[in-house]
């Protein structure tokens, strides 16, 4: 996996029960959805809580994280 | 007398390559080794389709590639697998407050006292494979036994997602052909000892005269005798029971044989800061230090140096590891550099008298502070800046809780 670290544009669902569902991002100008979540991790990095999330395009495999402390999303990885 | 107990061994299956194969589907049903991110890493683990071939945990990636040519090498995530690790113990804890973690992808249940709640021990492994499945998509392999030995030897027996069942009255019919090295506790060297009496199964080594074992293994031979009958009293031991730690530390495998004293200070000084702070995080302290060194040739010695008082200061810590290190004679490359505090108390903070000390103190509290709140080595000493800091292997001493919840990168 190539690793990135670059803030991009996600929308997602926040559901009931701390669920959170990344639905499709931005990156360098073009927008992914998301057709499949195929893990899901969280960590801790100092005080802030980080989600992660291993996703699929379709044709790309991804790794999105969301910062808890800054609400920031962050590109980590593409396969 | 062994009381009537159920115990379960739950063994996850190639965790760390299942895991990795569940987060990119493309990998599934592919061979994979699981590696490090350091420069000299060996394979952590490899996915059950790599194991076909002869990809074994250990081998170097050009002996991997050797046994199969197309086999995939993902760099591990650590953090990842805590949590799965963390989350799936956490899901064996609903069925019963007995679980000892036995190492990251390993526990024992007892279940013992749960059966009226659950049904059978059976409907209970069912239950937690089942849930381990549905919420990450992992097999595991369960052992049913009445006690740990026999648990652990079922679950070893049917691979991956087996359940296995060692039942009272099967004990000794099962035993018979087993040979003795399949029990945990029998390593290398005890199986080649064991060989030269010609014991090779457990049946062997359960008739075998017992005041042979004694007299040629000591206290062991007595305990020997008994895993060859397939008695083990041993009780299942819950992180909150278990003792308490004996010492804290780190060690690291270096990226390239060093022999130059700066390049080994400034691993000693980044070895002490992260034993300082994990000790400081579960307020322990040390008067024992102890640094270990390995050489290209993999010769390991420790040396250890006690002190008046305990400490969980990164700054002493460094100090007397230079200090140990400067009495030693060092006559190869390093390989290995470990540093250890032992000799624990529970740590009761006590204001310095002095202002020099009273300085330190007030300076490494702002730098945990600091790292608390940013992440570890956000503020850290100028020879350590721009390096790639922190712990990189799980040790097999892990565990989810407390101070042998080892941070990784």
């Amino acid at each position: 996996m190539q690793r990135f670290a670059e803030k991009i544009r996600v929308a997602a669902i926040f559901a009931p029960g701390c669920q959170v569902r990344p639905v499709w991002f931005e990156w360098r100008s073009k927008k992914h959805a998301i057709t499949e979540a195929s893990y899901f991790w969280k960590d801790h990095y100092g005080d802030a809580s980080r989600l992660h999330f291993a996703v699929s395009d379709g044709s790309n495999m991804f790794e999105l994280m969301f910062d808890t402390s800054d609400q920031n999303w962050t590109l980590e990885g593409v396969e | 007398m062994e009381s009537e107990r159920i115990i379960l061994h739950i063994d996850m299956n190639a965790f760390f390559a299942s895991v990795e194969q569940q987060s990119n589907p493309e990998l599934r049903g592919k061979p994979i080794a699981v590696i490090g991110a350091a420069k000299r890493t060996i394979i952590t683990t490899c996915s059950y389709e790599a194991r076909a071939f002869g990809v074994k945990t250990g081998m170097n990636s050009w002996q991997a590639r050797q046994a199969c040519p197309d086999l995939i090498f993902v760099v591990g995530n650590n953090r990842k697998y805590t949590y799965t690790s963390t989350q799936i113990i956490m899901i064996m804890r609903e069925y019963t407050p007995l679980v000892e973690v036995f190492s990251i992808d390993e526990a024992f249940l007892d279940v013992t006292g749960c059966l009226s709640l659950f049904g059978s021990a059976e409907r209970i492994s069912h239950l937690i494979k089942a849930r381990i499945k549905e919420q990450f998509g992992l097999t595991c392999s369960v052992g049913i036994a009445p006690n740990k030995l026999l648990a652990k030897l079922a679950s070893d027996m049917q691979k991956p997602d087996g359940l296995t069942i060692i039942a009272k009255d099967k004990i000794a019919q099962i035993l018979e052909r087993v040979p003795i090295q399949d029990l945990c506790g029998i390593g290398a060297k005890m199986h080649q000892q064991l060989s030269k009496f010609g014991i090779k199964t457990c049946g062997e080594l359960g008739r075998f005269p017992v005041e042979v074992l004694k007299r040629n293994f000591g206290i062991t031979g007595e305990r020997l005798h008994y895993m060859g009958l397939g008695i083990d009293d041993s009780p299942v031991v819950p992180d909150e029971d278990a003792e308490e730690v004996k010492s804290v530390g780190h060690s690291t495998t270096l990226d390239k044989d060093i022999t130059e004293r700066g390049d080994i200070l400034r691993y000693l000084l980044q070895l002490s800061e992260m034993v300082g702070r994990r000790a400081g995080r579960y307020k322990v302290a040390g008067r024992t230090i102890t640094l270990t060194v390995r050489y290209a040739d993999f010769t390991t010695f420790s040396r250890q140096q006690s002190g008046s008082c305990h400490t969980n200061n990164s700054e002493d810590i460094y100090k007397a590891a230079v200090q140990i290190l400067q009495g030693i004679e060092l006559t190869q490359p390093i390989r290995l550099l470990g540093v250890k505090i032992s000799s624990l108390s529970s740590h009761t903070e006590q204001l310095p008298l002095f202002p020099a000390e009273l300085k330190k103190a007030l300076i490494a509290g702002a730098m945990d502070d600091v790292n608390n709140r940013f992440g570890d080595f956000a503020v850290t000493f100028g020879s350590l800046l721009g390096r790639d800091n922190g712990s990189k292997v799980i040790s097999p001493a892990w565990r989810p809780e407390g101070v042998r919840n080892v941070d990784v990168e």
